[in-house]
Order: C-alpha cells, then sequence, then structure tokens
C-alpha cells in the first residue's frame, strides 16, 4: 500500500497562495488584481493552512478558471499593444505610433456577467454594491487628475437615470431613508430587496489616499452589469432599451424627467401626459355624479336582474362619452409619444383598450357578469375620484369618522401645532382615511398595490432649494406627480393642481391657500409608513419630528422613538381604513339575492374595523402595562443586584443565608450551567451577554427620552 | 547734430534712388516734403545751390546722413572683414563709399568734428570700392531700408545694458560708450528753446522723437514716416513689396528640348522591388488566411441586450463548481444614523467629553449628528473612502461561509433537565456540625450501621462521633497527621483502620455490640499471632510490613462506657516502609489495600486481616500511585495514578482496561454501588464519568468547580453522588444509572453545599454518604466536620 505523502492531498493541494497563483498565470499583480475584481474571484480561508499563516489563498479551482479566460488574453494583447506604443513614440515614429493606437485591442465583459450570474435573481442579489457605485460616480467629477475619465461619469449617469427610471415605472421603491452619509434606497425587484446609497448632492472631495483604479475597475463591471440588468427590466415591462433620454431636460437638470419622457404613461405620467390625465380627472369628476348615486343601500332597493340591468345600461350610456372623452384626451399624449419613437406607452393603451372593451360587451346588454365586472371598475372610478377630492382639499370627512378618538393622545401631541397654525383642524389629517392617502382603495396587504397609490391624486410643487433629484424619484415611484421651479417642469408654481409644495426653507412668503407647506422629509416620511403624515408637523420654518430609519423593526431594536409610535398608530389606522374600504366595495356589487349577506359582510367588515381599532387600543394597554411591569421590575431588580455584589464581596455571610432564596436563584443558574457543553455554555453565555448589552442601550434610551421630554 | 539722426538721412539717401512705381511716389513726396529726391546728387547740388529757408535744416539732415554713413560703413567693414566678400554688403559698401566721399567733398567746412575721422577713414574704404567695381559707380543700387537687420537696429551709443535709467537720472553723463568713457549728459532744451524750434520748422519737431537710452534725440525721416503711416493704414510697409508677383514656372511638364540631364533612365526603375514583392506576398497570404479582413467592418456587438432567461431559477455553484460565496451585505442604517434622529440618539454633552478622552481607536466611527433641516446636511466626507474600502474587502478578503445560528431565545441552549425538586431526597440542609479537631480534617468515613462517624485530622487524632448528636465518643492520638480512615465493613466486627504517617492503625472502635467486640479482639489477635514472636520494633529484611500490637493513644471522651472500653483494648499497627495516604477495604472486610504514593515498587500493598499477611501484586507502577480500590462484588481492583486509572482482573492477574481521564492529577476515585461506574476527581477541577462498559473515555466530564476536586463519593443505596472541592463547596448530583444497557446514566447537579470556609486554599477536603439515610458528611479544612441532611 502506498503511504500519503505530504503535500499531496487535502488543502495542501486545493489551495495556492497568491504568489504561486501569480507564477502560474504569468501575470503583474495589478493585472492579477484587476481580472480577480473582473471575474469576482475572492481568497478563500481554508482550514490548514499549508504555506503558512499571514498569505492569501486562492482555491485552485478558481485560478485554473482564469487560466482559461479570454481576458487573460487579452491583457497580454494589450500589455504587448502598450509595448509597440511606447516604443514607436520612442523613437519618433509618430505615424506608427497614431497607426497602432488606432488598433487598440477592446475587450468586453459580457460573458463575465452570464457566468457570475447565471441567473437573473442572481444578478439582483448582488445589486446593492454596483448601484451604490454607480449612483457615487454619477455624481462624481470627472477629474484627469485622478483618472477619472468624462465618458465613464457619463455613463454612470446614464445608468443611474434609467435604473431610477424603471423603479419610478414600476414603482418598485419601498423605502427611502435621509441619512447624514446619504439617501438609502430599498427597493424589491423580483421578490429581492435592493437597497442603495446615494451621496448627498452637494460636491465631493475626492480624498488623494485613495486608489481610483481600483473602484474604476469595479465599474467596469458594474456598468455592464447593470446596463444587462435595465435591459432584461425594460424588457420585463415591454419598454425599449436604452430609452431615449431628452436633452434639454437634462441640461435643465430635470433628470428623472428627462428619461420618464421617454419611458412614459408610468402613474403619475410624463410631462406630456400630467396634463391630460389631470383633466381626465375632472372630467370623471364631472359624469361620476350619476355612478356614485350606486351605493349598497340603493342596490338593496333594486328589485330584480332585469331592472339591475337595464340601470347598468343606462349608466353606461351616460358614461360612453367619458369613454370616447378619455380615449380622445389619450390621443394626443400617444401621439407624442410615437413622434418620439417610443412603444412604451403600449401598456398603458392596453389597459384602456380593456376597459372601453369591457364598455363595449356592457353595452349588449346580454352577460351579467360582464355588467358586473364593469360595475365593480365604475365603482373603483368613483371611489378614486371620491378619494383624489378627499386627499386633495383635505379634511373633508374628518369629521365623520368615528376613529378620531383613538388618536386622542397623537391630536393632543399635534394639539400645540394646531393652535400655532391658526385653528387649522389637525383632527382632520389624524384621519385613517386621509392618512391612506391616494391608497385608500387598494388591498392594505398588498404593499405594492399601497406604495403605487399612496401619493395619487396628489401633485407636488418642489422648490428650488430642496434636491429634486431625489424628491422626484420618490414622489412618481409611490404615484404622485411633481413639478419644480425651472424648465421642463409638468406644472408651473402657480398651478390650482398643486395640493403640496415642499419647501425647505425659513419662511414662505406667498402662501397659496389650496395647498400644504411641507418639508422634504414629510415626503420621505410618508412614503417610509405609507400613510400621508400630518403636514402641520412639516411646515417650512419649523423643526420636523425626527427622521426615523425605516430599516430597524421595533421588535428587533426593542426601542421605538415617540414619534415612530404615533406614525405606527397612524399607520395602523390607514391599514384600518383601507379595510373598511375593501369591505365597502366587496359588499357594494353584491347582487339582490346575496343582499342580506352583503350587509351582514358589509356589517362585519365595519365590525372588523372597529375591532381592529379596539384590538391597536387593547395592544397599546398591553403595552403600556408591559412597560409599567417592566419598570417595577427593574425598580426591584436593582436591590437584588446589590445585594448580590454584596454577597460576593463577603463570602463569610454566605453561609447565614445559606437557604436564602437569592442565592438559591443563583446555584438554579450555576447549576444549568453544568451540564452544558463548553461550546454552549460559551454560547448561552455570550447570547446572555449580548442581550443585556441590548437591554442596557435600550433603557439608555428611554431614561433619555423620559429625560428630554421631562426637560 | 548727432550721429544718430543722421542715421535717418543715411536711409533717406539709399532709398531714395530706386523708383519702381513713380506715380505712387509722386503722390507721397508731396505729402512728406517739398523736396524731390529723384537722384540725390541733383537735388543735394540744388538745395545748395538755391539758399532757401529749408536749405539750412537740409543741410543738417545731410551731415548727420553722411555722420552716420561712416559709422555704418564702419560698423560693417569690421563685420565685413571677418565673415569674409559678401556679394550684397561689397556693393552697398562701394555705393555708400561712393556717396560718403561725394558728401565730405561736398560737405565743407561747416561740419562738426566727431564726422571728420570717420570720413577719413572713408576715403579709404571707397578706394578700395571702387578698385573692385568700377562698373556701379553712378548708379545707385536699390537698397531696402528694411531688408538687413543688422541695419535696422541701431546699434546703441550707451552700453549700460538693460538696467532702469533712473539710476543715472542725477547723473552728469547718461552712461559709457564701447570704451568705456562716459557719455555726457546733453543739456536739455527748455520749453521755450523747444517751442521756437517748433516755431522755426514746425515739421522737423513734429518729426523729432527722444531717445532717452542714448540721449539723443532721432529725427525721423521722411521715408520713415511714410512707412510708418503705409503699417498704420494696413499695407506692406515698403512700397517695393508686391504681393501679386508673376509665378515663374521653373519645372514645366513640357519635355524641353535640351534637358538638364540627358542620362537614360536606370534600370531599377523598370525591375520590380524585391521588398515589396515580399511586402506583398506577406498582405496576400494574410488576406488568404483570413488574418486581415478586408471590407467588412464586425458588426458592433449592442451594448446590453437580452442574457437572462426568464426561468428565475438560482443556481448554488458557479462555473467553477465551487459554491457561490455571496459578499456580506452591508450594515442598514438605523434611526442614529438619520440627518433628523430622535433626540434620544444623540450624545450628551458628556459623552462627547468622554469620547474626547478616548484614544482613537476607540472612539466610535460614526457620532450621530443632527442638522435641523435637509438643506444644511453637507456631503459625507468618508462617502468615497467607504466605498473605497468596501471595494478592497469585496476582492482581498478571503471569504468563507459560517453557519449561524440563530437563536431567538438563549434558554432553549440549556439542556432539558428534571427539576432538583422531582429527584429528592437528596441532602440539602446542614444539621449538624462536629467541633473538635483542631487542625484540618482530611478523612471521614461512617460506619456501616451509620450510627458512628469515623474522622481523621492533621492533628494527629482519629475522633468517633455520635452522628446525630454530634458527640465526640472517642480520639485517639497517633502523634503523626493522620492521612485516611475507614470503617471495617465486615458486619462482624466493629475495627477501623486509620493511616497515620507509615503506620497503619487497625483499632477496634469500642463502640460495638459484645460480640463485635470480642470477634474484634480476636482478629487481632489472630493477624499478630504469627509475628508476635518477633517483637522488634522495625521491619524485617524481607519483609514488606511488619504487624505489631498497638496499645495506647485511644482516649474516651465523655461517655465513662467508651473511656472504660477504649483504654482496655489495644490496637494492631502495620508498620509500613513509606508514608500511606490513603487505605481502602474490600467490601467484605477481610482485605483492606494501602497506598503510598512515594513508594516506587510497593506504592500499593494488599493485606489480609485474617492471617495477618500483606503482598505486594504489583512488581513495579507506572507513575505515582494516588488511589486504589476495590470493585464491590467482582474480583477487580482500580489503581488511580496521577495520570489514568488501570483497573486489574485480579482473578487473572491482568490489566483489564486503562481509564483515561485526560484531566489533570487525579485526587480521588469513587465507584458506583453497581460496580459498572466510576468518577474521578483531578486538580484541573474536573469530575469524569467513567462508564466501565462503554469505554475508557469518560462518559462525561464535568467541570464547575472552581478549584481542585479533592474528594468523590457515590451513595450506597440513593442515586445520588457529590464532590467537594478546595473552593468549599460540595456539588451534589443525582445520577442514575438504568439496569438497561441502552439507557444512559442520568447526571442531574441538585444541590450546591456550602458549609465550609477555605483555609489556606484548602477548603473540603473529603466527602461522604452515610450508609442509608441521603446524608453526607463533609470534611473540611476550617478544622470541622458537617453533616447536610434532606429536609
Amino acid at each position: 500500500m502506498l503511504k500519503k505523502k505530504k503535500g499531496q492531498a487535502g488543502n495542501a493541494v486545493q489551495y495556492v497562495t497568491r504568489n504561486q497563483a501569480l507564477k502560474k498565470l504569468q501575470l503583474k499583480l495589478s493585472e492579477f488584481r484587476r481580472l480577480c475584481i473582473l471575474k469576482g474571484i475572492h481568497p478563500r480561508e481554508p482550514k490548514k493552512k499549508p504555506q503558512g499563516h499571514h498569505k492569501t489563498y486562492y482555491h485552485v479551482k478558481d485560478i485554473s478558471y482564469l487560466l482559461h479566460e479570454p481576458l487573460l488574453k487579452k491583457a497580454r494583447e494589450l500589455y504587448a499593444f502598450e509595448k509597440k506604443v511606447r516604443r514607436a513614440k520612442a523613437k519618433q515614429n509618430k505615424e506608427l505610433a497614431a497607426r497602432l493606437a488606432a488598433r487598440k485591442p477592446s475587450y468586453r465583459l459580457d460573458h463575465l456577467v452570464r457566468e457570475r450570474y447565471p441567473s437573473f435573481v442572481d444578478a439582483l442579489r448582488d445589486l446593492d454594491d454596483p448601484l451604490t457605485m454607480v449612483h457615487l460616480f454619477a455624481v462624481l467629477p470627472a477629474e484627469r487628475a485622478h483618472g477619472i475619465p468624462a465618458p465613464v461619469v457619463q455613463l454612470s449617469r446614464r445608468l443611474v437615470l434609467e435604473w431610477q427610471a424603471w423603479v419610478v415605472r414600476a414603482h418598485a421603491l419601498r423605502k427611502t431613508f435621509i441619512s447624514v452619509k446619504g439617501y438609502y434606497y430599498q427597493a424589491e425587484v423580483q421578490g429581492q430587496r435592493v437597497t442603495w446609497l446615494v451621496p448627498h448632492a452637494t460636491g465631493q472631495v475626492l480624498p488623494p489616499d485613495v486608489d481610483y483604479k481600483v473602484m474604476l475597475t469595479f465599474l467596469d463591471f458594474y456598468h455592464t452589469l447593470l446596463q444587462f440588468v435595465n435591459f432584461k427590466l425594460y424588457h420585463s415591462l415591454g419598454l425599449r432599451y436604452p430609452p431615449l433620454l431628452d436633452n434639454k431636460l437634462e441640461a435643465a437638470a430635470a433628470g428623472l424627467e428627462a428619461m420618464m419622457k421617454d419611458l412614459a404613461g408610468g402613474a403619475g405620467g410624463s410631462g406630456a401626459q400630467g396634463a391630460p390625465l389631470l383633466e381626465q380627472g375632472s372630467q370623471q369628476r364631472e359624469a361620476g355624479g350619476e355612478g356614485q348615486g350606486v351605493n349598497p343601500s340603493a342596490q338593496q332597493r333594486i328589485g330584480s336582474l332585469a331592472d339591475r340591468v337595464r340601470q347598468l345600461e343606462r349608466e353606461i350610456e351616460g358614461e360612453r362619452p367619458q369613454h370616447a372623452g378619455r380615449a380622445a384626451a389619450a390621443g394626443p399624449a400617444a401621439a407624442a409619444q410615437q413622434a418620439g419613437g417610443g412603444d412604451g406607452e403600449a401598456e398603458g393603451e392596453e389597459e384602456e383598450e380593456e376597459e372601453e372593451e369591457a364598455a363595449f360587451e356592457i353595452d349588449s346588454g346580454d352577460e351579467a357578469v360582464a355588467a358586473s365586472d364593469s360595475e365593480e371598475e365604475e365603482e373603483e372610478e368613483s371611489d378614486d375620484d371620491d378619494e383624489q377630492e378627499s386627499g386633495g382639499e383635505g379634511g373633508e370627512g374628518a369629521a365623520a369618522d368615528p376613529s378620531d378618538g383613538y388618536l386622542a393622545p397623537w391630536t393632543a401631541g399635534g394639539g400645540e401645532e394646531a393652535e400655532e397654525e391658526e385653528g387649522e383642524e389637525e383632527a382632520g389629517v389624524l384621519d385613517g382615511d386621509l392618512a391612506a392617502g391616494g391608497a385608500a382603495d387598494v388591498d392594505a396587504d398588498d404593499d405594492a398595490a399601497v406604495c403605487a397609490h399612496l401619493f395619487k391624486g396628489l401633485v407636488f410643487f418642489l422648490g428650488r432649494e430642496v434636491p429634486r433629484e431625489h424628491l422626484l424619484l420618490v414622489v412618481r415611484a409611490f404615484g404622485g406627480q411633481a413639478g419644480w421651479a425651472g424648465e421642463g417642469s409638468p406644472v408651473a408654481e402657480g398651478d390650482e393642481r398643486i395640493t403640496h409644495q415642499v419647501v425647505d426653507r425659513p419662511t414662505q412668503g406667498h402662501r397659496f391657500l389650496s395647498r400644504e407647506y411641507v418639508q422634504p422629509q414629510w415626503v420621505f416620511d410618508s412614503a417610509n409608513f405609507r400613510v400621508l403624515a400630518a403636514p402641520g408637523l412639516y411646515a417650512p420654518g419649523r423643526a420636523p419630528p425626527p427622521h426615523l430609519s425605516p430599516f430597524v423593526s421595533g421588535e428587533e431594536e426593542g426601542y421605538v422613538p415617540e414619534y415612530g409610535k404615533q406614525l405606527a398608530a397612524l399607520q395602523e389606522a390607514a391599514h384600518a381604513a383601507r379595510r373598511r374600504r375593501a369591505a365597502a366595495a366587496a359588499g357594494g356589487d353584491v347582487f339582490v339575492g346575496e343582499v342580506a349577506a352583503a350587509a351582514e359582510g358589509g356589517g362585519g367588515a365595519v365590525l372588523s374595523a372597529e375591532e381592529e381599532l379596539e384590538a391597536a387600543e387593547a395592544r397599546y394597554a398591553a403595552d403600556l402595562a408591559k412597560e409599567m411591569k417592566q419598570a417595577g421590575e427593574d425598580a426591584a431588580g436593582s436591590p437584588e443586584q446589590a445585594e448580590e455584589e454584596a454577597a460576593a464581596a463577603a463570602p463569610a455571610a454566605r453561609k447565614r443565608r445559606a437557604g436564602g432564596e437569592e442565592e438559591q436563584a443563583a446555584d438554579e443558574a450555576a447549576m444549568k450551567d453544568i451540564m452544558m457543553t463548553r461550546k454552549t455554555k460559551k454560547l448561552y453565555q455570550g447570547l446572555q451577554k449580548t442581550r443585556a448589552a441590548k437591554k442596557a442601550r435600550v433603557t439608555a434610551l428611554e431614561q433619555k427620552a423620559a429625560a428630554i421630554k421631562g426637560r | 547734430m548727432s550721429k544718430r539722426s543722421a542715421r535717418g538721412g543715411s536711409r533717406l539717401a539709399q532709398v531714395s534712388a530706386p523708383e519702381p512705381e513713380p506715380e505712387l511716389e509722386v503722390a507721397e513726396l508731396q505729402l512728406s516734403s517739398d523736396e524731390e529726391y529723384e537722384s540725390g546728387e541733383e537735388s543735394d547740388l540744388v538745395s545748395l545751390s538755391g539758399g532757401e529757408d529749408d536749405a539750412g535744416v537740409d543741410r543738417e539732415i545731410e551731415d548727420a546722413v553722411l555722420g552716420y554713413m561712416a559709422a555704418a560703413e564702419k560698423n560693417r567693414q569690421d563685420g565685413g572683414s571677418a565673415s569674409g566678400s559678401d556679394d550684397e554688403g561689397e556693393h552697398t559698401d562701394s555705393g555708400s563709399g561712393e556717396e560718403g566721399e561725394e558728401r565730405s567733398q561736398e560737405g565743407g567746412e561747416g561740419r562738426q568734428g566727431a564726422a571728420e575721422p570717420q570720413s577719413a577713414n572713408l576715403h579709404g574704404a571707397a578706394a578700395a570700392a571702387a578698385v573692385a567695381d568700377d562698373g556701379d559707380d553712378d548708379e545707385q543700387r536699390p537698397d531696402d531700408p528694411a531688408s538687413d537687420s543688422s541695419e535696422d537696429e541701431r546699434p546703441n551709443r550707451n552700453t549700460i545694458g538693460d538696467v532702469p535709467l533712473v539710476w543715472y537720472k542725477d547723473e552728469e553723463h547718461v552712461g559709457y560708450d564701447a570704451e568705456g568713457k562716459k557719455l555726457a549728459r546733453r543739456p536739455r532744451r527748455d520749453r521755450l528753446e523747444k517751442h521756437l524750434a517748433a516755431s522755426d520748422n514746425i515739421a522737423k519737431e513734429m518729426r523729432t522723437v527722444y531717445d532717452e537710452y542714448n540721449d539723443e534725440e532721432i529725427e525721423l525721416s521722411k521715408e520713415e514716416m511714410r512707412m510708418i503711416q503705409r503699417i498704420r493704414a494696413g499695407q506692406f510697409p515698403h512700397v517695393e513689396v508686391n504681393p501679386y508677383e508673376p509665378e515663374v514656372d521653373w519645372f514645366t511638364r513640357d519635355v524641353e528640348v535640351m534637358p538638364f540631364n540627358a542620362a537614360p533612365e536606370p534600370k531599377r526603375r523598370f525591375v520590380p522591388s524585391k521588398w515589396e514583392e515580399k511586402k506583398v506576398v506577406k498582405l496576400v497570404r494574410a488576406l488568404r488566411k483570413g488574418w486581415i479582413k478586408r471590407g467588412q467592418v464586425e458588426p458592433e456587438k449592442p451594448t446590453a441586450y437580452l442574457i437572462w432567461e426568464d426561468d428565475g431559477k438560482t443556481l448554488d455553484k458557479t462555473a467553477t463548481g465551487l459554491t457561490y460565496i455571496p459578499a456580506p451585505k452591508l450594515k442598514l442604517p438605523g434611526h442614529e444614523e438619520s440627518y433628523n434622529p430622535a433626540p434620544e440618539y444623540l450624545p450628551t454633552e458628556e459623552e462627547r467629553n468622554a469620547e474626547q478622552l478616548l484614544d482613537d481607536e476607540d472612539r466610535p466611527q460614526f457620532v450621530p449628528t443632527a442638522y435641523d433641516c435637509l438643506r444644511r446636511v453637507p456631503a459625507y466626507a468618508n462617502f468615497i473612502k467607504e466605498r473605497f474600502e468596501r471595494c478592497l474587502d469585496l476582492y482581498l478578503c478571503p471569504r468563507t461561509r459560517r453557519k449561524r445560528l440563530i437563536i431567538e431565545d438563549p434558554e432553549v441552549l440549556v439542556p432539558k433537565l428534571p427539576k432538583p425538586q422531582d429527584l429528592q431526597p437528596f441532602p440539602t440542609l446542614l444539621s449538624v456540625r462536629y467541633t473538635g479537631h483542631s487542625k484540618v480534617v482530611r478523612s471521614v468515613c461512617p460506619d456501616p450501621t451509620g450510627q458512628w462517624l469515623l474522622s481523621g485530622s492533621d492533628d494527629g487524632t482519629v475522633r468517633l462521633w455520635e452522628v446525630r448528636t454530634g458527640r465526640c465518643m472517642q480520639c485517639w492520638r497517633l502523634e503523626e497527621p493522620v492521612s485516611c480512615v475507614a470503617w471495617c465493613p465486615s458486619p462482624g466486627l466493629s475495627l477501623l483502620a486509620a493511616a497515620s504517617g507509615k503506620r497503619l492503625l487497625l483499632l477496634p472502635s469500642g463502640v460495638g455490640n459484645e460480640e463485635q467486640e470480642a470477634a474484634t479482639e480476636a482478629a487481632l489477635a489472630a493477624c499478630t499471632a504469627d509475628s508476635s514472636g518477633s517483637s522488634s520494633d522495625g521491619i524485617e529484611d524481607g519483609q514488606l510490613v511488619s504487624w505489631q500490637r498497638w496499645q495506647g493513644g485511644g482516649e474516651g471522651q465523655g461517655g465513662s462506657s467508651g473511656s472504660g472500653r477504649g483504654s482496655g483494648s489495644g490496637g494492631v499497627v502495620v508498620l509500613h516502609k513509606f508514608g500511606i495516604k490513603h487505605v481502602t477495604w474490600h467490601a467484605r472486610g477481610d482485605y483492606f489495600a494501602t497506598t503510598a504514593p512515594t513508594g516506587n515498587t510497593q506504592a500499593v500493598l494488599v493485606n489480609q486481616l485474617s492471617k495477618g499477611v500483606t503482598q505486594n501484586p504489583f512488581r513495579k507502577n507506572r507513575g505515582r500511585v494516588v488511589r486504589v480500590l476495590f470493585h464491590p462484588s467482582k474480583p477487580f481492583f482500580f489503581v488511580a495514578t496521577q495520570q489514568n486509572v488501570r483497573v486489574y482482573n485480579l482473578a487473572k492477574q491482568a490489566l483489564a482496561k486503562k481509564l483515561v481521564s485526560g484531566s489533570g492529577v487525579i485526587t480521588s476515585m469513587a465507584i458506583h454501588p453497581t460496580g459498572d461506574h466510576l468518577i474521578v476527581g483531578s486538580e484541573d477541577k474536573r469530575l469524569c464519568w467513567f462508564d466501565l462498559d462503554l469505554s475508557a473515555k469518560p462518559y462525561r466530564s464535568l467541570r464547575y468547580h472552581q478549584y481542585a476536586v479533592r474528594g468523590a463519593a457515590f451513595h450506597r443505596t440513593y442515586p445520588l453522588l457529590a464532590s467537594s472541592s478546595d473552593d468549599a463547596t460540595v456539588h451534589v448530583f443525582h445520577g442514575m444509572v438504568y439496569a438497561d444497557l441502552m439507557t444512559n446514566p442520568l447526571i442531574v447537579p441538585v444541590k450546591i453545599l456550602r458549609g465550609h470556609e477555605m483555609v489556606d486554599y484548602q477548603g473540603v477536603l473529603d466527602v461522604a454518604f452515610h450508609p442509608t439515610q441521603p446524608w453526607i458528611f463533609t470534611a473540611g479544612a476550617d478544622a470541622t466536620i458537617c453533616l447536610f441532611v434532606n429536609p
């Protein structure tokens, strides 16, 4: 039998050190690093390090994988090419140098994207770093001193805009956060959470102790990756890639708008479409008078199916011109987009066509099912109109809502502001319906839909001092529309449709009474909590409430700041309102035979909403009780601890208290430890330590908060 | 008049000779001056003859011209002689020489002194020129004033160089000439003089400029004035320049009748070049083989296209076949990173000050900061740095997959054990404290009935206690410290063994009943029967030990009956060669084994009471023997050295097993009543449980004492075991051993007993269970013995 020799199996042959790898690949270190970055090859940590610790180990397969890389050949070609050019230049042979320079070998990284990310989801999982990096380079100056070429910056900018445009179009944005480091965004793409960080818009100082070559190598790959990702995303939406950038708008620093113009048809619409959309809205409002008459109570009175169908037909006849008008309104917009060469509006048109088809079917009047379908749609639309009205004008249905009382503490919190703001009714703002924003009708459990409709029907005007690009992204991704001070804005400052004006200045001179004036944080907070927060708190000139991170969960953290609790309560109310509406809508189109059931169902829904409120209240009470208890425990716990310490200090005193309960508890704890293995024991102790640390942190925060409140 | 002003004049004279475009010239002449310069000689003559107003002025000009000519001539000759004869130079020389000659002749006496020597020189030069070239005498050569650069440049009179002229402002001189002589400053004309001069000849005054450097006034000639005017008008400065000269086609394509070179065409012009041929062959080959692609430019691939299908599948493996290890994502920001965090997240003044005091490394990386509005938020200074570091992490950091246990509740880690309350009875309460020893109590041992307790101490006494009352019934003074006491388990005897130094004493307890007393007396007598003859004090040669009678030392306490009996009966002493540390009885009570760690080959001795013989079962011992034990039922013998425990089969007289505890120095050992389990305590705070059927390695190794384990014991009937340690605690365990071989023994810690104090780093040195009750005796270093009972 052969004896196994050392160094012929196991880690000794599976891993090679970096220098061994270099020798095998015959590369310079810099070139090797470059290839590693592009190929995504990283060192590994073998269990045994046959060549010694303090060395970097690569897997032998990784290296042999590099060995067959086409880029390796290209790298060598490039090296030879550079040598030739250098030689020609040194010999003053300018002609030859120029001729050679024209034949610089080029390479592409497409195959690497496919290799590294065999499926699209893989790529999405790793998208955080690429996005952050590209967003950073999109705002960096193209500086020759650091070797940042202008085309790289331009490409970064383009990719950033494409990505943002897609996020807006797909309403994929879920969380936003203004941190000291920059703006964090989290989008949900095919179930994957993609988080990226965008630096603040102010100029970046390029630190000298950073190797920009490394970053540019990363960026090289990230550009390729992001292009493919964008392509795939656009492709999945049926949009052309690359989208055309409106140069005029881009020059006017309208950024996202410049890209969106090409995409067109996203909710909130482009500049070209914004106006028609709004017109539509007003049309619907006018025509919706009849539709609004259809409510559950009215339906109960309808005797038979035939009557119902007849009534529907009548309604539809009334609606018909409206549809035509809408089509006409959409016409010019579509034409405009076709002129731009876009096939992007196809989807939007499809929807429209669908609606029209439905209308025709109903017109034939044969199928009750179709009728019910259309009815549902109409119902939705009318609801939508309602919502737009109430959302737009603010605080209409406030008095009627029974849930006002629930949020009493919050109202009290905002009461001071209410006084300051000349008796503006804060209670109205606390209404769940109102807080639900444009997303009142959507399914409360469907987060994507809530996000897409949150700002629906709201028109924002962004002042020139606010970060326009970020706000545009958030507002439009959450379904709102926005205009700004400057060229290319779809709405002017004086426009009556504007519901919110975002300003960030100490005082606001002229105020339109028809709109709310808020600081930019309002948009971010509202988006995070899926509610329309109380705008009074964010009035220009006053210190806004604390901006909370949406990335921490209260349970994990163990501590929720005061304002977080308020917003959570508001969120709860909005949620309940959405539920209620959904229940009402479900009850609304039930037929006669099911009237009773519908009534019951509706009642049940309302009841459930009430129950929910009650439940929320109960939860609050329980929380309070828990807190009280905790406080009590703490109070009890501290002398106990002191005692324990005293006991530790004086062992002589111990035996006198041999039967003491505390000691027994300590003994029990010690005895539990005995039977654990060492590994488990360490784990257990570590966990206890972290728990204690967390608890200490939470208590410190609570104490601090209490002290601040007391002051 | 100075030489300088004369220079202009000389130019005038030179230029005036050729007249290429008369019509232009006429007009200009009229503009600039009233004189005609058609031919220098004539005009000069006229001016000389006609005594007009301007004649004086003109004469001055003429003089200056002459002077200048002379100077120029001199300069040129200096240069010319050095560089050899130049054609044009000669011509000029000759021409001007001629002129100079004429002028000097005409000049007359009114000339200034300065010009005179030069004119004398000129004569010579002119004569030479005239000899060389006679033909040029009468015609003036067309000479361009601007053509010759050397002439264009005024030679400076002053040689001070490029220094500020203010240095000479207050001096009498303006500088130095080439010879180093001072150039005296000329008297400045005052205003009146200027005015008079102007009124004399306004035209001339207007043409005069002052050269401060050389301290002279330069009068611009009319030609120069004209040149200036032309420049101002945007024309060529010189009249002679013709921008539209007719082109002469020297090298026509027409074959000349008389070519310059009539040589026939060389052959090489008709033979194909070899080099070119090679090149062509190369190219042709390259084309054929497709190395060079002509015409077709490869279509540029689009930058992006669809590379992923819609399958939505994910693969764990990468192309290399290794599992893909994604880089860990960055931590998401918490509330404290907000630009406007809740006030409780902001550090207070004290905290901030405390941070200032910390070292740079300890200082937190990120300090929450609040900005009152968004527009005040500055750029994050470390943004690029952090991204860069992230990049470095991505490609330089080794990656491994770590399985991370996410444990919500740490209590799940705690093993599920039955509650101690359910495992009662076990000792919990300190019931009796036996006091009387004056030093560390080394050993305790209850009698098989459980009524009496023996204890041995460092104060050299063995005491017999009544368990229930704590009363000391008897005390034997053995002079040397007692390291171990053991009660003979034989029910018919009332005998105890005590190890004190090198002596092992077998003593009748004196608390047994009549029969036991008698039997004990008989047994003691029997064991010393054969050795009684040799009543020497020492051990005979060849003998391991010596069995002898022993009188005295016994001392009753308290009860009168005890004292009476104790004094009456004597014991047996077994003298050893080495200090005995431990003694243990076989279960039947006939054999007992002593351990003397220092006696290398005689460390373990087995004695038979009934025969009074001693044997040494082991020829040598590996390591220092610490403890020995008899198996309760089988012929097995356990020998614990410091490192491991050897199990010998006495029937086969062979090593049955070697138990490796893997811990430190073994200090104590106890066997389960069934004989299948062994616990071993060691100095490294460990208690090892060996399942003898299972393995040579411990089934369980428990480490819970703070100091070395000193004693370990099993209860005879209850499933209890205990260990004592130098940390002055006794841990009581529920140690259930099941009859079926499949179930593992259940070990549950049930109680920690604390009743002793640490003295000199010694705590509880021995521990023994009550034979029938769930009680435990502990021997402490604080010279007391405690009895813990169940509640």
